[in-house]
């Protein structure tokens, strides 16, 4: 009975909260999880300084831990998220909804570790869908970049998106998706109440590109910055003049899209990125242009061997036969 | 097709089979056959629904690909069982049993599919398998269900025009598309640029927008908090932008030693240099003085003359015999005929044996004896400085 006395009472409560408006609230809860295997093992490699990695370094052989890393940041920076322990499955992701629906989340953000380097990132939306799956690439989290800037713990983005995702259905999608799971909701129970951070979504070179910056806003004169202190509602419309610049956060990611599923972790596949070329494909294709390589000068001494050999130049090998224009036929 | 041998292929070719059509054909039937199968069981209406997502965005698909093959179109119209024949949703007992058999009569359909989404031509058959795995990339076709994909949109829209409050979403699109301020993907710089222009511009736009609907925006600054970044990784931030700065101070304290260095070998040279210049200069002058006693000789007493220009001789010649320009020059020590020839002919002549040995004069010339270069080896530090370098 209490419990249907509660549902009727929040029932009513929201009835009365939006009815001035009359448009739904931005509720959002995000489930956050990872697969098992995204601390597999470490890959060293030459570079060390993060900020100089080529941009076209796309295979995350870095360190694999930095998965479960990025997975913290991104917590700690949606106070609207509920994280999980590791799911131990990679083909029932179905079960997902209903851990979703056990936590009351209504969004997932799901990191499915693939052979200890390759990440790929389901956002779904749980009860019907829709599903996005990226490949992440270029990752550096928080710890690795030392980047100056720094936020409050749960305050609430501004989020920042790119034209290009206003041009495409799937784009649209997309965003729609990064404004559930990367927006903070408006009251949400954990967030502060300041600006102080705005996130990123660009697009660019068919990927999209996540930053996160601070907002630090620098007073013009030190005059004005008193007047705003004595009178606050004047200064409201004063106190757009101040300077703004901004100071990374942290983490870098780049995520291609792969597919998008109607459903939620299920359904008919509504989109899908053919340009996408799976690492394990690229790995292959590298492994396979070094043994080229190899093949070639192999085939190049086998040939060598046999030339030899016909001409009659090798100790044990069949000697060349005689005619009668040979030299040691011809003067014998 | 693909299994095939080339035999039956040519056979085919012969008859004209064409073998589209009979693969259409078979498709259809087995559609139909599914479809009587499905009516019969209970379906949940989310497939309806998925179906009747779908069957639009098939047509639509249809009109935006023109130039595809029928094949193609079979295959979108048969995408949602498949999925969830590979997907399986919240299943119930009936429909698994159903989608098992689906699943069992498309597991060798889905192989030639897998082909025939990526090769729609049907010209295809008789191309060698090399040449078919090379042209399979280019002739890939993107699924884009665009019906479905702003169904789904308009599903889980929230909101984010002028008609409700900024503050419920806070998101901004940007005026301009960043991709087009990105003239090289690889190049970090203006990439980032490009990145922080586009969130610079929202917060701008965010910024008023907020203060305007009165959100409170800045922090004040008796404020605090939990940060993202704790205390302990802030400070580690600063050790490490201390530890650079540090760097970068002492290397270009040693560039500057170092160049210095090089400055002190510049002077050095310069010195020399000048002192050779003053040396010539002095012989300059020794030689105009002797053309002037010369001059002066005819006037004068030819002794005294003489006896001045022995001594003049005598310091040019010293001087040019170091420089070694003019042995000739020393007129007097030439030695006869005779001699000359021979040593044109045998060369100067005398032992060759023994010129090197050491002897008593040598051996007491101690000109090129310097003090400094026989210390090769720095001197061994006292005690206490070895045990301060020990600990170090």
């Amino acid at each position: 009975m209490a419990a249907v006395y509660k549902s009727l009472s929040k029932s009513d409560s929201e009835k009365h909260e939006p009815s001035t408006n009359g448009i739904k609230k931005n509720k959002q809860r995000v489930l956050i999880l990872s697969s098992r295997g995204v601390t597999y093992r470490q890959v060293l490699i030459a570079a060390t300084d993060p900020l100089h990695w080529p941009s076209g370094f796309f295979f995350s052989d870095k360190f694999a831990h930095r998965h479960r890393h990025l997975l913290n940041d991104l917590a700690s920076l949606l106070p609207h998220g509920r994280k999980d322990a590791k799911f131990d499955s990679k083909s029932r992701l179905g079960e997902l909804n209903e851990l979703a629906e056990l936590y009351n989340c209504n969004n997932v953000l799901f990191f499915e570790a693939r052979k200890g380097k390759d990440l790929y990132v389901w956002l779904s939306k749980v009860p019907n869908g829709p599903t996005v799956k990226f490949h992440l690439q270029n990752l550096h989290t928080m710890e690795e970049l030392h980047f100056t800037g720094n936020c409050l713990k749960g305050s609430r983005p501004i989020l920042s998106f790119d034209a290009a995702f206003e041009t495409q259905p799937h784009f649209r999608v997309m965003k729609e998706l990064f404004l559930h799971t990367f927006g903070v909701p408006q009251g949400a129970r954990k967030s502060k109440p300041f600006i102080d951070h705005v996130m990123g979504f660009s697009i660019a070179d068919g990927k999209i590109w996540i930053r996160n910056y601070q907002i630090s806003e620098v007073e013009q004169t030190k005059t004005k910055g008193d007047e705003e202190e004595g009178s606050e509602s004047a200064a409201a419309g004063k106190n757009s003049n101040s300077d703004i610049n901004l100071v990374e956060i942290g983490p870098r990611f780049v995520l291609t899209p792969l597919v998008i599923q109607e459903g939620s972790f299920g359904g008919p596949i509504i989109y899908e990125n053919r340009e996408f070329v799976s690492p394990n494909q690229i790995r292959a294709d590298i492994r396979r242009a070094k043994a080229a390589r190899h093949n070639g000068r192999a085939e190049q001494v086998a040939g060598r061997f046999a030339k030899k050999n016909e001409l009659g130049l090798r100790s044990n090998g069949n000697r060349r036969a005689k005619d009668e224009l040979d030299k040691t036929a011809l003067f014998a | 097709m693909v299994t095939k041998s080339k035999l039956k292929m040519a056979l085919a070719a012969e008859k004209g089979v064409d073998f589209a059509k009979l693969k259409q054909q078979k498709k259809a039937k087995e559609a139909a056959k599914r479809k009587a199968h499905k009516a019969s069981d209970k379906k949940p209406e989310s497939e309806d629904e998925d179906a009747l997502d779908e069957a639009p965005g098939a047509t639509a698909d249809d009109q935006e690909k023109m130039n595809l093959d029928a094949i193609y179109e079979s295959d979108t119209s048969e995408s949602s069982i498949e999925m969830e024949a590979r997907l399986p949703r919240k299943a119930k007992p009936d429909q698994s049993k159903n989608s098992q058999q689906e699943k069992e009569a498309n597991d060798d359909q889905m192989e030639d599919e897998s082909d025939d989404e990526e090769i729609p031509v049907s010209d295809l058959e008789d191309l060698e398998e090399e040449e078919r795995e090379d042209i399979v990339p280019h002739t890939r076709l993107t699924i884009n269900n665009t019906s479905a994909l702003l169904a789904a949109l308009d599903r889980i829209s929230i909101p984010t025009d002028n008609s409700v409050p900024f503050a419920t979403h806070q998101s901004i699109v940007s005026s301009a598309q960043t991709s087009e301020s990105i003239p090289d993907v690889s190049d970090d710089l203006q990439r980032e640029l490009a990145f922080y222009s586009q969130c610079l511009e929202a917060v701008r736009q965010g910024r008023s927008r907020l203060i305007r609907e009165g959100v409170p925006f800045s922090r004040p600054k008796d404020y605090f908090a939990e940060m993202v970044k704790e205390d302990a990784h802030m400070e580690k931030i600063k050790a490490k932008l201390i530890e650079e700065a540090s760097a970068k101070k002492a290397a270009a304290e040693a560039r500057k030693l170092r160049d210095l260095k090089k400055f002190g070998k510049q002077v050095q040279v310069s010195k020399l240099q000048e002192r050779q210049k003053a040396k010539r200069e002095v012989l300059d002058k020794i030689k105009t003085l002797k053309r002037k006693r010369q001059e002066h000789s005819s006037d004068v007493g030819t002794k005294e003359a003489d006896i001045f220009d022995v001594s003049v001789d005598n310091e040019i010649a010293k001087h040019s015999q170091r420089s070694g320009t003019g042995r000739q020059q020393s007129g007097a020590r030439t030695p006869n005929a005779k001699r000359q020839k021979k040593n044109e002919k045998y060369g100067f002549g005398g032992k060759k044996r023994h010129a090197k040995a050491g002897d008593a004069v040598s051996s007491g010339d101690l000109s090129r004896f310097n003090v400094k270069k026989m210390k090769g080896k720095a001197s061994r530090p006292g005690k206490s400085r070895r045990k301060a370098a020990a600990s170090k």
